[in-house]
């Protein structure tokens, strides 16, 4: 049985962080000083030299991969800023927007487009949502209807590589897993999952009796594909370096940068100065922010290791079951109940390092565990109370969250039904993994 | 009664931590159960630049680490890290055991720490997927990946190499796709990470034969009552031949692996010229008169 | 008090202007030493070394100059559920409770990042010469700007003045 005497500590430090933590995050706390002064109380209480908090900080934010994060923030902000997004938007139009549910299905293609180069789900969000939304809305969908599809199709964003929430799983891990490895691990469910939610709007479209769109003929489309190749290219860019092992994920991840400069500047045209400073500011606010969450969840992470936390948990799962399909259910259901309070990347760094030896020490390969968190989480993104992503969806379609959650069920399943897939099938993510070495 | 809390970044069983475990048997037998050592392993507690701050100001207490971080900040271990200053592993071991290897663990209490013991670390020999490397010539303009750090690259490029750093995790793939064409490691590291697999060719140059250090913290260490820091030198000299054992087990197991997938071990080669290339480099870092008398009283040493 | 705090407000908005400039600065110069070290190994097949340390230090500068800006602007994450259902009264109190933490923590930046300089400067970073303790100097900078901003929010509170918050409140145009 769990021991919890023994997990609370003889002088209950773990109380003091948890419960500093709770508190902290109930009155609005930010979350990156809710992980930085509750780890900060707790040392303190423990009598520990509280210096260590703030070398956790620092160290958690000075290392080299994590460039890899602000270079895909930057370059996602030059791209919806220099069109790429909307001409990504406009060849997902022409391939998918005559099947049932027309622009529903339109908005996931998309995603998937978008996707490809966008790491984050909350710029795809705001990116294809912004152009998509009012589209969807003036051609009679309820607005309900688009910001669901916004939503969760933008988990889509996190599969497909580059995603950066992997680059932040890795190295939570230790840096010892291929980055290379997980993002190709990502690609088969991140599609599954594109199928499962077009299924899903099929099926609403139908019932609701959305209309459909003509098919565009082939001509256009291939004009839209040529509007679109340089934003292509840039996938395959940034999928290549990394795949084949000649770039590293950061140096892959300036090039992109490099590449969108590039192209919007100079072929595209469509980049003026002051664009630049503003996606430049954007990308400083939002990597700020992520990063000092990742640095304060580096301190918390050492607290919990110190206090020895991951071996405890490892040791209560054991006594409770001996089969990794429950034990991986458990975990499930545990992240999906983090994430529907908390964000995405301290949740990753916080429970990496508790969960991961748990699902090495039931046979699970720390790749598929990867895809497993971050698609668990991803749906996180899209839940209340806390869910950046759902905040986001809601502002593109100016509806209030409570009335896009009421609809929004057959999408969750949909993610659900795809994250039990992706759990339970390991191949799905380790197949091509495997086919690539 | 206190625990002792102990850092590691190799993994559970690997020979370091299981030295350290040992050698924290040793102690609560000989105190009586008042001293015990708790190994966190894995790095939980943080890369070994971050856990040497961390000794440092008393948060862990004992700590088992490379040289290589302390390159930068005390200068006496610059010695033992330098190219071919041993000229075989039991030479490193005669020199670590003897008066040098004391004047170097002294050398850490200026800087918060009480060097306890010297482990073995291996020794790091080059390989690559090209060809067979058997003279100075066919290393000429090939590209190894190493370590960030000032050294590694001076001695590559002195030896007319192209020094590529990058992260470890990136070199399977590169050597793969020819980015690079190999690097450097020792047999348990060369086998552990696969890259036998994509490096054909293995040279035994044996260019760094550097000893790893387990340390406490001096903070720790004033705590102790006179008895019980003799009980903890002791215990760390105990724990130095069973380390030794585990690490030549662990070589033989890594080499019989890599023979048998068909590696190509070039063993017999005359390393005078690669020593006399390394001049340059011992004048880089070898500059105080101290460190100049080190170099020749290993050199001397049999 | 409203007019002193506007005077304030109108000189560390220059100050977090300033801040996010050099961050903006810092980022775009990451990737031009990235850019550079990628041209090196590849087309003049000799990769710089100093490239990878440097941008990492300036990564620190960009993180915690930003996020002390995000104080005053209000774009930090943060969860506020319980907050709804309070009295408006007992909210500004709470909040005040949080800003006064975030205080204490840019304090312990301060002075355990000056420590760690302290403890670090004889050592030198790989490949670059410059002394390891200069890594420690953005953490000192950035806790310095928390506590100045987060003082500001606590004194804007008390004298009636709107204080940023994400996805909620905004600072007026001319105090940002
Ligand atoms: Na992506
Ligand atoms: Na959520």
């Amino acid at each position: 049985m769990l021991d919890i005497a023994a997990l609370i500590g003889p002088g209950h430090e773990l109380a003091v962080l948890f419960g500093t933590f709770s508190f902290l995050l109930l009155i609005g706390t930010p979350v990156a000083f809710c992980l930085g002064v509750s780890s900060f109380a707790t040392i303190a209480y423990i009598g520990l030299p509280p210096v260590v908090v703030f070398q956790r900080l620092n160290s958690g934010v000075s290392i080299f991969a994590l460039m890899a994060i602000p270079f895909f923030i930057f370059a996602g902000e030059l791209m919806v800023r220099g069109d790429i997004a909307r001409r990504l938007v406009a060849l997902a139009g022409a391939l998918v927007g005559h099947f049932r549910g027309g622009l529903g299905q339109v908005n996931i293609m998309a995603s998937v487009l978008f996707g490809g180069i966008s790491g984050s789900a909350a710029a795809d969000a705001s990116a294809i949502g912004g152009l998509m939304v009012p589209q969807m809305k003036e051609r009679g969908y309820d607005a309900d209807y688009a910001v669901n599809i916004t939503v969760v199709s933008s988990i889509i964003a996190l599969m497909l590589p580059p995603s950066h929430n992997l680059i932040i799983y890795s190295i939570s891990a230790g840096g010892k897993i291929s980055i290379a490895d997980l993002f190709t691990a990502g690609i088969i469910p991140g599609i599954v999952l594109a199928l499962s939610l077009m299924v899903a709007a099929w099926i609403v479209a139908k019932r609701r009796g959305y209309p459909l769109e003509a098919f565009p003929g082939g001509r256009a489309i291939i004009a839209m594909l040529i509007a679109a190749t340089p934003g292509l290219i840039l996938v395959a860019i940034i999928f290549g370096g990394v795949r084949s092992g000649v770039f590293t994920a950061s140096e892959s991840s300036c090039i992109a940068v490099v590449y969108a400069l590039l192209i919007t500047f100079f072929v595209y045209r469509s980049l003026s100065f002051s664009e630049f400073v503003l996606a430049v500011k954007g990308a400083v606010r939002t990597t700020a922010m992520v990063l000092l969450v990742i640095g304060c969840a580096g301190a918390f992470g050492w607290l919990l290791a110190y206090l020895r936390v991951p071996a405890q948990l490892v040791a209560f799962m054991q006594t409770i079951s001996d089969n990794p399909i429950v034990i991986l259910l458990m975990i499930n259901v545990i992240l999906l109940f983090l994430g529907t309070f908390m964000d995405m990347s301290p949740l990753i760094v916080i429970t990496t390092p508790i969960f991961l030896p748990v699902a090495i020490a039931f046979g699970i390969d720390p790749v598929q565990f990867g895809i497993i968190m971050v698609l668990n989480l991803g749906i996180g993104l899209c839940t209340p109370p806390v869910g950046a992503v759902l905040f986001v969806g809601c502002a593109v379609g100016k509806i209030p969250v409570w009335t896009a959650i009421r609809t929004i069920w057959p999408f969750y399943f949909a993610a659900v039904f795809t994250l039990m897939l992706v759990t339970y099938i390991p191949a799905l993510s380790l197949w091509l993994p495997a086919a690539f070495r | 009664e206190m625990t002792l809390r102990s850092s590691d970044t190799h993994p559970d069983g690997y020979p370091t931590v299981e030295a350290v475990k040992y050698m924290g048997e040793q102690l609560s037998a000989a105190t009586g159960d008042k001293l015990c050592v708790e190994v966190f392993h894995s790095a939980q507690l943080g890369e070994e630049k971050d856990t040497i701050e961390q000794t440092q100001f008393g948060v862990i207490d004992l700590n088992r680490v490379s040289l290589g971080p302390f390159n930068n900040i005390i200068e006496e271990t610059k010695i033992p890290s330098l190219p071919y200053i041993f000229r075989s592993t039991e030479h490193m071991h005669n020199v670590m055991d003897g008066p040098v290897g004391e004047e170097i663990l002294a050398a850490f209490e200026a800087h918060d720490l009480i060097g306890l013991a010297f482990y073995d670390g291996g020794s790091r020999s080059f390989y690559n997927s090209q060809k067979p490397i058997n003279s100075m010539d066919d290393l000429a303009g090939l590209k190894f990946r190493v370590m960030q750090s000032d050294l590694f690259v001076d001695m590559v490029d002195a030896l007319g190499a192209n020094a590529t750093p990058m992260p470890y995790g990136e070199v399977y793939s590169s050597i793969q796709t020819g980015a690079i064409d190999g690097a450097e490691n020792n047999w348990p590291s060369f086998e552990s990470s696969g890259h036998y697999e994509v490096a054909g060719y293995y040279t035994l140059d044996q260019h760094l034969i550097v000893p790893e250090v387990l340390v406490m913290s001096k903070l720790t260490w004033d705590k102790l009552s006179a008895d019980d820091q003799a009980a903890v030198k002791a215990a760390a000299k105990a724990s130095v031949p069973v380390m030794r054992d585990m690490w030549a087990a662990r070589e033989a197991a890594s080499e019989e692996k890599v023979r048998a997938a068909g590696v190509e071990i070039i063993t017999d080669i005359d390393k005078t010229p690669f020593i006399e290339a390394m001049v340059p480099v011992y004048q880089k870092y070898v500059t105080t008169d101290k460190l100049k008398d080190l170099v020749t009283r290993i050199q001397a040493t049999e | 008090m409203q007019q002193f705090m506007k005077k304030v407000a109108r000189v560390l908005a220059i100050v977090a202007r300033i801040a996010l400039w050099v961050s903006g600065t810092g980022l775009v110069l990451m990737t031009a030493f990235i850019a550079w070290q990628v041209w090196g190994r590849f087309v003049l097949n000799d990769t710089p070394t100093w490239t990878e340390s440097s941008a990492v230090i300036i990564m620190g500068w960009f993180i915690f100059l930003g996020a002390a800006v995000g104080i005053r602007e209000g774009y930090h994450l943060s969860f506020d559920v319980l907050l709804y259902i309070l009295p408006d009264r007992v909210k500004k109190i709470l909040y005040s409770v949080s800003d006064i933490t975030v205080v204490a923590f840019g304090i312990g930046m301060m002075y355990y990042g000056y420590l760690l300089a302290e403890k670090t400067w004889p050592s030198t970073i790989p490949n670059l010469g410059f002394s390891g303790g200069i890594a420690f100097l953005s953490l000192i900078f950035g806790g310095f700007l928390m506590v100045i901003f987060s003082l500001e929010r606590l004194a804007r509170r008390a004298c009636g003045l709107v204080t940023a918050r994400f996805g909620e409140t905004e600072l007026p145009e001319e105090d940002l």
